[in-house]
């Protein structure tokens, strides 16, 4: 890869079949059932013992789907122009991907076990905006990365390419402290378990049977020690479980994030980390849109919270922009990242939710949750079921004072905060979250008003931007009116490129 | 040479007294002739289901109040929120403004546009209407759409919106 010349086919590095390998294995897990069909037939077809089949059939899959990754290898070819790179692939459906390099937002690499022995990496284009030139570029040397790093201008020119850390100290490194934060606060655990429920609950049932074999066992007078033990088996088996799961959760975070750090580099933020595979990502700081805060309720208790900066998202694929995130962070650390990243307009946007500064939102903003999330519901559901259930249908009329509840919280934290560069929006249920944009990255602003909020002169305003869209509900008519005239004055002011 | 003069907040350019320009009233002639069609069809399947299994008129009876009572209002709907819609092409941006019960403006900036399409239906070409849609960046389709601009004025907008778009990019 040393001798790359612009303008001539090249293959990648022979080891990029792991990687066709990787993807195929991933096509065959999405579509289990249909890519094994053949496989299955075959086996069947195969006139054998059951354990010769098995045999057979591990062996065919690994010999077909080992030479489609080699054949995949094979017709994997790109070139290295001056302003674009072009890929070429496919086995049967030839494709060509032609990815220009000012489209690219993000060149975002990937190291697994076996790569990072050779020094090779698999270059991830982040190309958001623009369709069906997303590619990844498998199995290049980590030089080749940085020089297509610098040749899209994220990072100051560097001669010496191909050592390991940027010269930068590392503005946040994440210890084990932090995976076990990460992995306690991840919402894929609160998942496993509410699927884990109706399991416990057998499990509970299985306890049940114990403690009534328990209680024959020792029919005389040890009832008492019975039902003891009963309950020690079911907390230790419920306690057991949660421990499981959070092991398993923390040692996901550990494979994601183990020895994660984040830097500054000239112009980029970048961040990696991962214990198996190395995950690098990095973003142009001015292609940051907005920068969200974000806080779970373990992540409250633990006093931290979850960052992560959004840049655009492509039109095509809905929300799959590429986000940068840092995924534990104390309040401090927040602080100063976001004075950093949206330097040097952000400094007094605040997005710790618990600051003062934020202004409160009209509490008319409960009304309309209450009257058709809650009300309306309450009492459809309880004429409906009125003839079945009889009176036990009253019991829907609780789903009142729970919104009730639930919107008072809503409203409680909810808030905006502005400054003359930019606003930040807090919400939230459970937890909390904000964002902070600049008004000189907005695309475009509403301002919208139902009948009763015309009525009580209020308005809804909606920013949009690159990443997606920040409402601030319920707030002053002229505020919002004024908001958005200031917003479309900083905007069409603006000299600075948005992206 | 770079500026930065002190703006004061109520000097800022309002939209309290801009001249929204209408939508082509045909438009609302055009809905109305499509919502019609619309209803006419289903009209037309029921009754010709009503008399192929051969149920007496009378015994759906109420499945055509519950048409007629659709339709009424979905015909004369346009006659209301038609007038509503309108639009303003300042210097440097468009404003939108749309509905009768939730009403809302939206106002996108020329230089954050990234490109201008018309677009028109058989139907609209019948009644000689086209639509503009302004596209921005992360959105998700359709950014701002005003339908049912007259042809002419549908092409005018675009043109103008264009020019604006690149001469914000010569200004970077």
């Amino acid at each position: 890869m040393k001798t790359t010349k612009p303008g001539q086919w090249q293959r990648t590095s022979p080891l990029a079949v792991l990687f066709f390998f990787g993807k195929l294995l991933k096509v065959i897990t999405k579509n289990a059932w249909q890519s094994l069909a053949p496989l299955v037939a075959f086996v069947y077809a195969y006139e054998g013992e059951l354990v010769t089949k098995i045999v057979v059939g591990a062996i065919a899959f690994f010999v077909i789907s080992s030479s489609i990754a080699v054949l995949n290898y094979w017709f994997f070819r790109f070139q290295l122009n001056d302003d674009s790179i072009l890929i070429r692939q496919g086995v049967v459906k030839k494709k060509q991907i032609d990815i220009k390099f000012d489209r690219i937002q993000g060149i975002n690499t990937q190291q697994n076990v076996v790569y990072r022995y050779f020094g090779l990496v698999t270059i991830n284009f982040d190309t958001a905006g623009s369709s069906g030139s997303e590619g990844n570029l498998p199995a290049v040397t980590r030089a080749f990365a940085e020089s297509l790093r610098s040749k899209i201008g994220e990072q100051r020119d560097r001669d010496d390419a191909g050592h390991e850390e940027p010269d930068v100290d590392p503005l946040l490194t994440l210890g084990w402290r932090d995976m076990v934060r990460i992995g306690l606060a991840d919402r894929r655990a609160l998942i496993v378990f509410a699927v884990l429920g109706p399991l416990l609950e057998r499990l509970g049932d299985d306890a049940d049977t114990v403690i009534a074999n328990t209680i024959e066992q020792a029919a005389d007078g040890a009832f008492r020690f019975g039902v003891a033990s009963g309950v020690a088996i079911v907390t230790t088996a419920v306690i057991g479980l949660i421990l499981l799961f959070a092991l398993i959760s923390i040692a996901a975070a550990l494979l994601r994030y183990h020895n994660f750090e984040l830097f500054i580099d000239g112009n980029t933020l970048r961040s990696h980390g991962g214990l198996l595979t190395r995950h690098e990502v990095s973003m142009h700081l001015g292609k940051i849109q907005t920068l969200r805060l974000e806080q779970g309720l373990v992540m409250r208790w633990l006093n931290r919270f979850q960052l992560s900066a959004r840049q655009a998202r492509s039109s095509q694929k809905q929300g799959k922009g590429k986000n940068l995130i840092v995924p534990v962070v104390t309040a401090e650390v927040a602080n100063h990242l976001r004075e950093l990243l949206l330097a040097p307009e952000g400094d007094s946007l605040m997005q710790i939710p618990s600051s003062e500064r934020f202004s409160a939102i009209s509490p008319y903003y409960m009304r309309s949750h209450i009257l058709f999330v809650g009300l309306l519901p309450a009492i459809t559901a309880t004429l409906l079921f009125w003839q079945v259930l009889g009176s036990a249908s009253l019991a829907f009329l609780l789903w009142l004072p729970a919104i009730i509840l639930l919107s008072y919280q809503s409203w409680q934290r909810a808030g905006y905060l502005l400054s003359a560069e930019g606003l930040v929006r807090r919400s939230g249920l459970v937890g909390y979250r904000s964002a902070a944009l600049l008004y000189r990255k907005v695309q475009r602003v509403s301002v919208t008003q139902s009948r009763y909020q015309r009525r009580k002169d209020l308005a809804s305003l909606r920013v949009y931007m690159a990443s997606g869209s920040v409402r601030i509900p319920y707030i002053e008519h002229a505020t919002a009116k004024q908001l958005r005239d200031y917003i479309l004055y900083k905007v069409e002011s603006s000299q600075q490129a948005w992206h | 040479m770079f500026q930065n003069p002190e703006v004061a907040l109520h000097h800022l350019p309002d939209m309290e007294d801009l001249e929204w320009q209408q939508i082509h009233p045909r438009y609302a002639r055009r809905l109305q002739l499509e919502r019609a069609l619309v209803v006419a069809a289903i009209a037309i399947a029921t009754l010709a289901t009503n008399l192929l299994i051969g149920v007496p008129l009378s015994k759906v009876f109420m499945l055509w109040l519950a048409l007629f009572a659709v339709a009424v209002p979905l015909l004369s709907w346009p006659l209301i929120s038609v007038p509503r819609r309108g639009y303003v092409v300042r210097d440097k941006d468009i404003v939108f403004r749309s509905g009768v019960i939730w009403r809302s403006v939206t106002a996108v900036p020329f230089n954050r546009v990234q490109h201008v399409e018309t677009s028109s239906t058989p139907l609209d070409r019948k009644f000689d209407l086209a639509n503009l849609q302004v596209f921005t960046a992360g959105g998700s389709g359709g950014d701002l759409r005003i339908s049912g601009l007259g042809a002419d004025t549908a092409e005018q907008m675009r043109v103008y919106i264009l020019g604006k778009v690149g001469a914000s990019i010569e200004n970077h």
